[in-house]
């Protein structure tokens, strides 16, 4: 553990004034009445550490590992804590000291080994109907039996996983006939192996704009679920990957339909980078990456929508609120749709309770969390809950076929492409033959 | 503490209720104020009988308990001085009844304070105590401390509002004081004694409070002033000309930098001090007090004066009140916060106090506060690592103390005693006072196992 990152918790420490405003936002504290689980005792065990006061002992580990990251704590602190990224170093140091927790090195080897996280997620696909059966809304599969690359809970309900993920359908270069733009796509794994339908209405919407789109066969994961559980080593490999395969495109931006990759690629990638020249590099692509949302509000957008009647509410992914304060823009997009009947949902920007891996680990925490928001979901009426976040999209499903709501879940993306229906393909077909057969 | 008590502590409320683990113990260690001491097991019950035999329990063994809300106190009420059980109450969380007829509403000591405003308001009720920790403070704890806030200008403070109680004795016995009718009853006003008895007396299990109706309207002036101690004259004035608004709040210099640092939401840095005043009631009344508030403000040099009549821009004022008392820990990472009131004729001489002992100890010292309550909240801003400040600080504070008490004033405004002001209660109370304090304490709770170390120093 470097110096550095001793001064920057010894200097947010010191900043708090244990007001306990943080216990009247934190997801985690309102369902487990901890106040060791909420900022203001997180913050006093880690300098209780520092001070040499507590170990790194494994009650200590585990109640650094029961947040959420959520950023809900450090947006409200009046005094300004920077408690978000106290807990990622204090993770970073018991990596160092005590290796990962279990759970986590599970699914963090195969994240690290694409092809095996390849493999198991399509073996998952492929066997998942042996022992799932369809939930009762069609919203998802109910597990039969946990399966093991999740640490899936047995009631747990999951979308079914892609038989192909979403890169291996679809050529490197999506070409459009008069392009006015050259993005490229960063897709992020939920996209590609989870969600394919929501990254095939991102390629689809950039299409319908006239904007050429680049899939960059070779990208990896983003590396967030690695680093905020304390992996920086591991983390750093996958970053410089990444930045690698983009760094030599000649695109005007990077786009992600992901709340936490944009989080990752505008900020943390500098941060967790350790040379200047690679920091330069990460500063470079992180000054031209936008969420699909904001890209599109920044670029201009077509807004011949044909008229769409539903009653829709948005959920905003933390990461994407908090983390890149890109808010208005989706409920901007979403409004710009004829025939839409947006309601605002209580607590809109309140954690659906996934926190990555959090929900893996914790799954009766995240489940009680998630309780709240789909029950906000409910008042509101809406027909369709729409986020900007695959995780989210997720859980809320989970939470909403659990609870028997027939209510759906898509990205913000996958409503304006059908909002622009198949206006702007037709001339473009020819051009792209097809994707590559994986 | 003996693992046979751990277990029959966990025989009353259930083994997840009880830890004692040192990780958990560390964090119930502290409250908002800078002393920590560690208990030796935090216990949550559930109910007011599963509190009974926990005092019963820790009578027959003499064991410390500290009853504990949120932990926001300001003079380190539930800082478990001398180790014991840390009870703590929020698991009592619900509210049992809201009678909208009677205006009368029954509750359990760990509702939040402002879920409480919350489900009032939205019945057209109001319950006044706004502490400006609301969104975290649970009601017993403003019970205990009896809270203040910015509308006590007008509506007064928590225990204008406590019609009766249930409290669990430190022997362990029950009782109901008052009644959830008009609080009149034929014994003495015990309500009284036990709000504001800081978790000394007893534990209070069920609060019966009175409502009134909500206001129907209110608008809010956010006056700035390039003098400190024109803001002042400006409050004795308007008090004395009859005007009561529902609050009347003071900032000054550094209390609105550091506010606008944090929010950024155009307050201007160079100003000297803001004054907010709120007035709430019948449109036609509030619009002609509004007219004098302006008035006076103008007279006495405010540089500018905005009123906001719509919501947001109510609310966008009141964000930056809120918000002060948190933005002081960019300034300095200790913040001890004092809330010695003065008779509100002597707030301008009062300021100048405070100035002349800042100066004097060379320290950092701020004040915002409800003015219109003679409440200046003189801040010290300071660093405990720093050892040789902290005794100029403590030197500060005792003459502060003294002051305060000179211009007739009181200790504790509504932050309470706690450890924080133990050792100069008796300036205020005299010897007498004193000791019928101590009389009534050791009446009720004779083996001083009920929060020991507050209140009193011995
Ligand atoms: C940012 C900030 C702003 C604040 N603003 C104000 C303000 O405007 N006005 C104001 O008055 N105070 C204010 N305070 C102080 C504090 O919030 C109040 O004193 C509040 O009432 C404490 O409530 P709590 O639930 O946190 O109680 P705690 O701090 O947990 O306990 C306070 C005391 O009450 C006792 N206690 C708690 N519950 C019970 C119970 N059920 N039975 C018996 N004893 C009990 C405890 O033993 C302790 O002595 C502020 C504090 C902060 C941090
Ligand atoms: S809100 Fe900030 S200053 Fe207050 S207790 Fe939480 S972390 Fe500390
Ligand atoms: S980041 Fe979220 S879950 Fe973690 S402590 Fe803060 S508010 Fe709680």
């Amino acid at each position: 553990m470097s110096q550095g990152a001793c001064d920057l918790m010894q200097r947010e420490l010191a900043k708090c004034i244990k007001c306990g405003t943080c216990r009247s936002v934190c997801p985690v504290f309102q369902e487990v009445d901890s106040e060791a689980l909420v900022a203001r005792g997180k913050l006093r065990l880690v300098e209780a550490v520092l001070e040499g006061k507590l170990d790194y002992t494994p009650g200590f580990a585990e109640r650094m590992s029961l947040c959420l990251l959520c950023k809900a704590c450090a947006s409200a602190c009046p005094s300004g804590v920077k408690t978000d990224k106290v807990f990622v170093k204090m993770r970073e140091m018991l990596v160092e000291k005590r290796g990962l927790h279990a759970v986590k090195r599970f699914v963090f080897t195969w994240l690290k080994y694409r092809r095996i996280f390849d493999w198991s997620l399509r073996f998952g696909a492929v066997f998942q109907n042996l022992f799932l059966k369809t939930a009762q809304q069609g919203t998802g599969k109910e597990a039969r039996i946990p399966i093991p690359v999740a640490g899936l809970n047995k009631r747990r309900i999951i979308p079914p996983l892609a038989v192909r993920p979403f890169r291996s359908q679809m050529p490197e270069v999506i070409k459009v006939l008069k392009p006015r733009m050259k993005v490229a796509f960063f897709t992020g794994c939920m996209m590609n192996y989870i969600y394919p339908d929501a990254a095939h209405s991102l390629v689809n919407v950039l299409r319908k704009n006239d904007i050429e789109v680049v899939v960059p066969q070779d990208q990896q994961c983003c590396a967030t679920p690695i680093f905020t559980s304390g992996d920086e080593q591991t983390a750093r490999q996958l970053i410089q990957h990444n930045i690698k395969v983009f760094k030599g495109l000649s695109v005007d931006a990077i786009v992600t339909g992901c709340a936490s990759c944009g989080l990752a690629w505008k900020k943390e990638f500098p941060e967790i980078l350790n040379t200047r020249a690679a920091i330069r590099e990460a500063r470079k692509l992180s000054g031209k990456t936008f969420d699909i949302s904001e890209f599109l509000i920044k670029n201009g957008y077509r807004q011949d929508f044909r008229e769409v009647n539903l009653q829709v509410t948005y959920h905003d992914p933390c990461h994407l609120k908090r983390g890149q304060d890109v808010f208005k823009e989706p409920r901007e997009l979403i409004k710009a749709i004829p025939g839409i009947v947006y309601k605002e949902m209580a607590g809109a920007d309140q954690c659906c309770g996934s926190g990555g891996s959090f929900n893996l680990a914790y799954y009766d925490i995240s489940r009680g969390i998630n309780n709240r928001k789909v029950d906000n979901i409910a008042k509101s009426q809406a027909q369709v809950v729409l986020t900007g976040c695959s995780a989210c999209r997720m859980h809320i499903a989970d939470g909403l076929g659990q609870q028997g709501k027939p209510i759906q879940v898509w990205h913000t993306i996958q409503l304006l492409d059908m909002a622009y229906g198949e206006k702007g393909l037709e001339d473009e077909r020819r051009e792209n033959d097809g994707g590559d057969d994986y | 503490m003996e693992e046979m008590i751990i277990d029959r502590l966990r025989a009353i409320v259930g083994p997840s209720n009880v830890t004692t683990e040192y990780e958990d113990l560390l964090c119930y260690a502290y409250d908002a104020t800078f002393r920590e001491s560690l208990p030796a097991v935090v216990v949550k019950p559930r109910s007011t009988e599963e509190i009974s035999l926990i005092m019963r329990l820790a009578n027959e063994y003499k064991i410390p308990v500290v009853p504990r809300g949120a932990g926001t106190g300001l003079s380190g009420g539930s800082v478990p001085l001398k180790g014991g059980i840390c009870l703590v109450l929020t698991r009592l969380n619900r509210i049992l009844s809201i009678d909208k007829e009677n205006r009368v509403a029954v509750v359990e000591p760990g509702v939040i304070t402002d879920d409480f405003h919350a489900v009032t308001e939205q019945m057209g009720l109001f319950y006044p105590p706004d502490p400006a920790s609301g969104k975290t403070s649970t009601m017993g704890g403003n019970i205990a401390e009896c809270a203040g806030g910015a509308r006590g200008v007008k509506y007064g403070v928590t225990k204008d509002y406590v019609l009766g109680l249930e409290v669990v004795l430190p022997q362990g016995d029950v009782i109901t004081v008052g009644n959830p009718i008009d609080g009149e009853t034929g014994d003495y006003d015990y309500p009284l004694l036990f709000t504001g008895s800081e978790g000394t007396l007893g534990i209070i299990t069920k609060i019966m409070v009175r409502l009134i109706p909500l206001p129907p309207y209110k608008e809010t002036v956010l006056a700035i002033y390039d003098q400190l101690e024109a803001a002042g004259e400006t409050v004795s004035t308007m008090i004395k000309q009859g005007v009561i608004p529902t609050t009347l709040e003071i900032a000054d210099h550094a209390t609105i930098n550091a506010v606008e640092n944090y929010l950024a939401i155009g307050l201007p840095t160079d100003a000297q001090a803001f004054l907010l005043i709120e007035v709430d009631g019948i449109k036609d009344e509030v619009v002609r007090q509004i007219a004098i508030v302006e008035e006076t403000c103008r007279r006495f040099g405010a540089v500018s004066i905005k009123v906001a009549r719509t919501k947001e821009e109510i609310d966008k004022l009141w964000l930056a009140r809120r918000s002060i008392s948190g933005a002081c820990g960019k300034i300095s990472p200790t913040k001890i916060s004092e809330d010695a009131t003065v008779p509100r004729s002597k707030i301008p001489e009062m300021i100048k106090k405070v100035r002349e002992i800042a100066e004097k100890y060379r320290i950092k010292m701020v004040i915002f506060g409800h003015a219109g309550d003679g409440n200046l909240h003189p801040n010290v801003l300071t660093d405990k690592r720093n050892k040789e400040e902290m005794a100029r600080v403590e030197e500060a504070v005792a003459e502060l103390f003294q002051a305060t008490v000179e211009m007739g004033g009181t200790l504790s405004g509504e932050h309470g005693i706690g450890y924080m002001k133990a050792p100069f209660l008796k300036w205020e109370t005299g010897e007498t006072g004193y000791q019928v304090m101590k009389a009534i304490k050791k009446q009720l709770d004779p083996h001083n196992i009920l929060n020991p170390g507050k209140m009193f120093t011995d």
